[in-house]
């Protein structure tokens, strides 16, 4: 890891405090049993949970809020610094980038969003159990889509810049800095070494993202009704999705659109005149996420459409682990061949 | 406000000067946008009643005309039912055109075979209105028509206009005739077995139900028709137009960016084509 440059906690508290007359800064905290995103303030910013996975709510609903007024727009010409994404939540943000950034019509607002935000994206320091990022291919560290990155190593803080943004950031923001020891370099090397061996071995059993695609392909109805089974429609794997971003447009007087977080999962998402509907049965809309995240976005775009954040194992009610179905799928396979 | 943004979402509003009864469940609608609105034939409109909801339809006027524009709506769900209520001088949007429309030039120097069934024979006429503009650059067209009664037959008049342009030639079946009918009987398929057709010198062009679609297909593949020379009008979900919702997306194909129309041969391998 090419680290540029360290910089101690404190420091960089009072310079969070400083950038809050300009910025709006939203950094990983810790509610209840869990991590979100929230506003950084001049009283909170001790509270900060560095390289820890991973916000329950995706990075995504920073760029693509919940509900939003698409026609009036009421999104602030506000510049923000995201602190704390994981890995892969800033990949995931490629797809989003192709969808929302796309040649013949980029969103307005998606556009604001993206342009007003400088990156600064963490290490993972640890895994939570359903991390699988190493086995699509993606790193528990930032490596694209990101500004700054980040690695808390004993109380100091080492940053690397990975663009334009972040370089500029850092010339103009981050003078009172020092190099980063060369004990400190290799504890953050190893660290992030340590953790990429683990999720490689945690997930060995796994088939890859080209792979899970294929199985897919080749599946028959029998398996995912059955794991349908304990499926309520309630639309969670979507909504906590980094990728996931399909929306409904809810018409309001004065021909205004809101644009709201909407899912293949719900029921009438693809109904059509005379209440035509392909996906009205629930396994069938079970199925269609997985056919759209490894078999049909990845035919369509070139970023991948799963960064194995495992957000929708850990969000699912059912308790539906959907690499459990490919985990079968591939012992189906070996067992035939 | 974001200005940006007001161009994608923000409707170009128009004013219905005349609603046509079509059929019991069929109406046109003729609409006058304040101001020019183009379109490509085969490209399709977001309709919005405001504060009720938007659905999409392919204009059945000739998208060479541009301070004008019909929509033929059948009676299907929650916001047609609504716009049905409508009379002269209620005020909807427009977003759009959308969408990849006819591939015009594809049927130059062609004899060109229509199939058309029920209310796809709406975004039919704006493409039939095109090339009759344009008949000297085709060879021939042939308009095969089927619907269910004699009552749900739309576009009477603009029927007999057809019938006299030079190089048009139309036909028509109904599932089950009355006395009053002295055209065919049957479904409309077997009207593919009354015309000459020489393959390589024609183009086909299927809109309709799915499953008159489905059948149409197969017929004109049973004909010797290639996969590439087969085009499709599809219906989706299609809401936002811009490739973005995901509503009508149909295995790797947003149908709203990529469509609606296809060839056969780009959908064939895709999920629930004909749902």
């Amino acid at each position: 890891m090419e680290t540029n440059f360290a910089i101690t906690k404190s420091n960089w508290e009072s310079i969070l405090i400083k950038l809050l007359d300009e910025y709006v800064i939203y950094a990983p905290y810790r509610f209840w049993n869990q991590l979100e995103y929230d506003r950084v303030t001049k009283d909170n910013v001790g509270d900060i949970v560095y390289n820890q996975p991973k916000p329950s709510t995706p990075l995504k609903t920073l760029f693509l809020p919940i509900r939003e007024n698409v026609v009036n727009s009421s999104q602030p010409d506000q510049k923000r610094i995201i602190i704390g994404a994981p890995g892969c939540d800033l990949s995931a943000l490629s797809i989003l980038d192709e969808i929302y950034l796309d040649n013949d019509y980029p969103d307005p607002s998606y556009t604001k969003y993206r342009e007003n935000t400088i990156l600064m994206g963490f290490d993972c320091h640890s895994t939570n159990e359903h991390c699988h990022c190493t086995s699509y291919g993606f790193n528990p560290y930032p490596t694209e889509n990101n500004d700054l990155v980040i690695s808390l190593i004993d109380d100091n803080l080492l940053m690397t810049a990975q663009s334009d943004k972040g370089l500029s950031f850092q010339e103009k923001y981050l003078t009172n800095h020092e190099q980063p020891t060369d004990e400190q370099k290799t504890k953050a090397t190893e660290m992030r070494e340590n953790i990429e061996q683990h999720l490689k071995e945690k997930n060995n059993d796994l088939p890859d993202y080209a792979q899970t695609g294929d199985l897919i392909m080749q599946s028959d109805d029998e398996i995912w009704e059955r794991y349908a089974e304990t499926c309520v429609s309630c639309g969670a794997c979507s909504a906590i999705c980094p990728t996931c971003s399909c929306f409904l447009l809810i018409e309001r007087p004065g021909f205004e659109k809101v644009r709201s977080i909407d899912t293949c999962q719900y029921p009438g998402f693809e109904r059509v005149a005379a209440d035509e509907d392909p996906l009205r049965p629930l396994a069938k809309r079970f199925r269609n996420r997985y056919m759209c995240k490894y078999v049909w976005k990845p035919d369509k775009f070139k970023s991948k459409a799963c960064t194995g954040c495992g957000r929708c194992i850990e969000a699912c009610i059912g308790n539906i682990n959907k690499n459990d179905i490919f985990r079968e799928q591939l012992k189906n396979l070996s067992i035939e061949a | 406000m974001n200005t940006a943004t007001v161009d994608l979402y923000t409707p170009v509003k128009a004013t219905v000067t005349k609603v046509i009864e079509e059929s019991p469940t069929i109406k046109t609608f003729v609409l006058e946008p304040e101001r020019e609105f183009h379109f490509k034939t085969g490209q399709f409109i977001e309709l919005t009643l405001e504060g009720v909801g938007e659905a999409p339809f392919t204009p059945s006027s000739s998208p060479l005309v541009s301070d004008q524009m019909e929509v033929t709506i059948m009676k299907a769900g929650f916001v047609t039912e609504k716009i049905h209520e409508l009379g002269e001088g209620a005020v909807l949007g427009i977003r759009g055109p959308y969408g990849r429309g006819y591939p015009l030039e594809d049927m130059y120097g062609k004899e060109v075979i229509v199939l058309g069934g029920g209310c796809g024979f709406a975004p039919i006429r704006s493409l039939l209105y095109n090339l009759e503009a344009e008949k000297d650059k085709i060879k021939k067209l042939t308009f095969c028509y089927g619907s269910k009664t004699p009552q749900d037959c739309i576009y009477k008049g603009y029927i007999d206009h057809l019938r006299a342009v030079d190089k048009f030639e139309v036909l028509r079946s109904v599932d089950k005739a009355d006395e009053t009918w002295e055209e065919r009987e049957g479904v409309v398929t077997k009207l593919l077995d009354e015309i000459e057709i020489k393959v390589e010198e024609s183009i086909a062009v299927v809109v309709g139900p799915p499953i008159m679609m489905k059948f149409g297909v197969q017929k004109l593949l049973e004909l010797g028709f290639p996969e590439h020379k087969i085009l499709l009008s599809l219906e989706k979900n299609m809401s936002c137009g811009l490739g973005k919702c995901g509503h009508c997306m149909m295995g790797k194909y947003f149908v709203c960016k990529d469509g609606p129309v296809f060839t056969y041969e780009e959908i064939k391998d895709q999920p629930d084509i004909w749902k």
